[in-house]
């Protein structure tokens, strides 16, 4: 199946117990000299800041909201993602498994 | 590397350091039990317009068929002619064969060359 | 020699992009209405123009990306779309402005009517950018828009009690007539504070090739070409509050603009409004027309460049043919280029926003800038403007409504 990468950004991820995790925002890859593969999905919506590359930005204003975090972001493996239905991505664990990405 | 960041909206160059155009779009090939795999770029207007709305991919379609080069759908370049990535996207590839600037020459050819001074004249 | 020669040039184009229909009619009727009492909003829109010229410059200079490239890459395309339309749409409306406003002075001159002048200086602008270079449009133009001296020769033969002029640099709450004094004092932050300026500085600083070592000349230019051009918008409006507020003269025509030069300069002033206004709003024709057909080009990825023959950047060539093609339009039916410009000037001032917000986040981005990206100060400068813009574009419409 084909599925335009670009369509996907912006769509909202379920886990497998139908509760709401965030939005896909960003796609970690590696490459090779011919290939590209997808390693992770980001979502959450700082994974928008870290698109915009907006850190540089954003801490300076955690440190004056003394936050440590302000922000959400999941590091979703591949294989735990459920793309047969693109408008309505699915994740194969639940949200209360979820680790925040770094 | 981030896909959405360093390769999606990014600048096109072919091997010879010729602008051809925007990453548009991006197609993934997913598979029962296998690593979706980015497969192919893909540049054109029907790509572009359907991030907003097909509605205007639509339009973009009917304008394709009706004026310019009349290419059906948008240029899709496998992603093993990536040369680099970074600022801009290099493609190991010559942009004329592409059709990825078809409106750009179709353009010079049929209106741009037609009024005077519009032709190939010396560069300043 | 040849970095001198490129400040004093800069510094001369700035002027050029400063200095249009839009600052001068609403610095004139700021004058004629208010006197000295809106010079700080001059004042405020210079200094918020000098940091965002000098950040467009930086920007480019350093990552040899353009602001729209920027955008593009980092926003996304629905949200450049949105940048798109919005900022099109409005420089659209300030390119109408301007091609009327070269119209009228050449009634002023000739007697003819504006709209028989629109084909004929649609076609002119259409050609310089045909046939012209990037140098030609940038440095030639420019250097014919320095008669706009003649402004600050006027304000200083009418005398101005120099005191009260500096006293009108700070802000005042006007006592009556507070709606028009808010519309007029919108209408000039949007006339100076102009999204297309940076679109336009930030290519030029591309098409000219600059790189890391034009970071000072960029500095310099910025702040030295801003405040000169501000500097000859405080004496439009310091030479309508001497010549035409004491007479009660409220500027609603071209023609009655002119009249702020006839009182210092009896013999020439009138035809050296005429000469001014020309100049300049050809000029800033010329660099609208560039920053709308750049936004497309660099938007889409398609070939650009002034200094390239038009079948090398087709698409770049036809659109600003077609731009300059329906601008005329609304002025061969004899549309007001004085309401244009001031329903444009608030918009302007509406639709920053959209401009500034994301520009904050390019001026911070590591990839982009490296260490070149803003330090706290500039920051700072770009918040301030964030917020004088949202300010602004909440209130200029109801003040168009009621005030203007």
């Amino acid at each position: 199946m084909e599925i335009n990468v670009e369509l996907l950004l912006g769509t909202k991820v379920r886990d497998v117990d139908g509760e709401e995790v965030g939005r896909i925002e960003e796609f970690r890859v590696e490459r090779d000299d011919k290939s590209c593969v997808v390693e992770a999905y980001l979502i959450g919506a700082s994974a928008v800041i870290q698109r915009l590359s907006a850190w540089t930005l954003v801490r300076p204003i955690e440190r004056l909201l003394n936050t440590r975090k302000i922000y959400t972001v999941y590091r979703i493996p591949w294989e735990d993602m459920d793309l047969s239905d693109p408008t309505h991505p699915r994740l194969r664990t639940a949200k209360r498994d979820l680790r925040h990405a770094k | 590397m981030d896909l959405i960041r360093d390769v999606l909206d990014k600048k096109l160059v072919d091997r010879e350091d010729c602008p051809m155009g925007r990453v548009d779009g991006l197609v993934m090939q997913l598979g029962e039990h296998s690593q979706p795999r980015i497969t192919h770029i893909e540049i054109g207007g029907q790509t572009l317009w359907m991030r907003l709305h097909p509605v205007f991919a639509r339009l973009a379609v009917k304008l394709g068929r009706a004026w310019g080069p009349k290419r059906d759908g948008s240029v899709r370049i496998p992603w093993s002619r990536v040369i680099t990535t970074g600022k801009q996207v290099k493609l190991d590839v010559e942009a004329k064969e592409t059709g990825a600037i078809d409106w750009e020459i179709w353009i010079a050819r049929h209106i741009i060359e037609r009024i005077p001074g519009g032709g190939e004249e010396e560069e300043e | 020699m040849k970095k001198f020669m490129q400040i004093a040039l800069g510094i001369v184009t700035s002027v050029g992009g400063f200095l249009e229909i839009g600052s001068v009619t609403t610095a004139a009727q700021a004058g004629a209405t208010f006197g000295y009492k809106l010079l700080w909003a001059v004042l405020l829109g210079t200094i918020c123009l000098i940091f965002l010229v000098e950040m467009s410059g930086r920007f480019s200079a350093v990552s040899k990306h353009t602001i729209v490239d920027a955008t593009r890459e980092r926003f996304g395309f629905p949200f450049f779309a949105i940048v798109l339309v919005g900022m099109v749409l409005v420089a659209f409306m300030v390119l109408v402005a301007e091609l009327g406003g070269i119209g009228l002075s050449l009634q002023i001159l000739t007697g003819l009517g504006f709209p028989w002048w629109a084909v004929p200086v649609s076609f002119v602008v259409w050609l310089l950018m045909w046939k012209g270079t990037f140098d030609l449009i940038e440095n030639g133009v420019s250097l014919l828009g320095l008669v706009t001296i003649c402004f600050v020769v006027a304000a200083v033969k009418l005398h101005p009690d120099w005191h009260a002029a500096a006293g009108g640099l700070l802000p005042s709450l006007e006592g009556d007539q507070k709606a028009k004094y808010g519309f007029i004092a919108v209408s000039i932050l949007g006339a100076s504070i102009s999204p297309y300026l940076m679109y336009f500085y930030s290519s030029g600083a591309i098409e000219d090739k600059w790189d890391v070592s034009y970071i000072p000349i960029n500095r310099v230019i910025a702040v030295f070409g801003m405040s000169f051009g501000g500097f000859l918008s405080m004496a439009v409006l310091i030479t309508a509050a001497l010549a035409l507020k004491p007479y009660g003269i409220d500027i609603e025509k071209f023609e009655q603009a002119a009249l702020l030069m006839t009182t210092a300069l009896p013999k020439w002033g009138f035809f050296l409004f005429a000469v001014s206004m020309l100049f300049a709003c050809l000029g800033a024709a010329l660099e609208i027309s560039l920053a709308i057909s750049y936004f497309f080009a660099q938007g889409f990825g398609w070939n650009w460049s002034e200094n390239l023959t038009p079948s090398k950047d087709s698409r770049f060539c036809l659109t600003y043919t077609i731009i300059i093609l329906i601008a005329a339009v609304p002025l061969v039916f004899g549309i007001d280029p004085i309401k244009v410009t001031m329903i444009s000037m608030a918009l302007t001032a509406a639709t920053l926003p959209l401009a500034i917000v994301p520009f904050l986040f390019l001026m911070n981005d590591p990839i982009y800038l490296g260490e070149h990206r803003n330090g706290w100060i500039s920051n700072s400068v770009v918040a301030i403007i964030i917020l004088i813009s949202f300010v602004l574009a909440v209130i200029s419409i109801p003040l168009q409504i009621i005030g203007g």
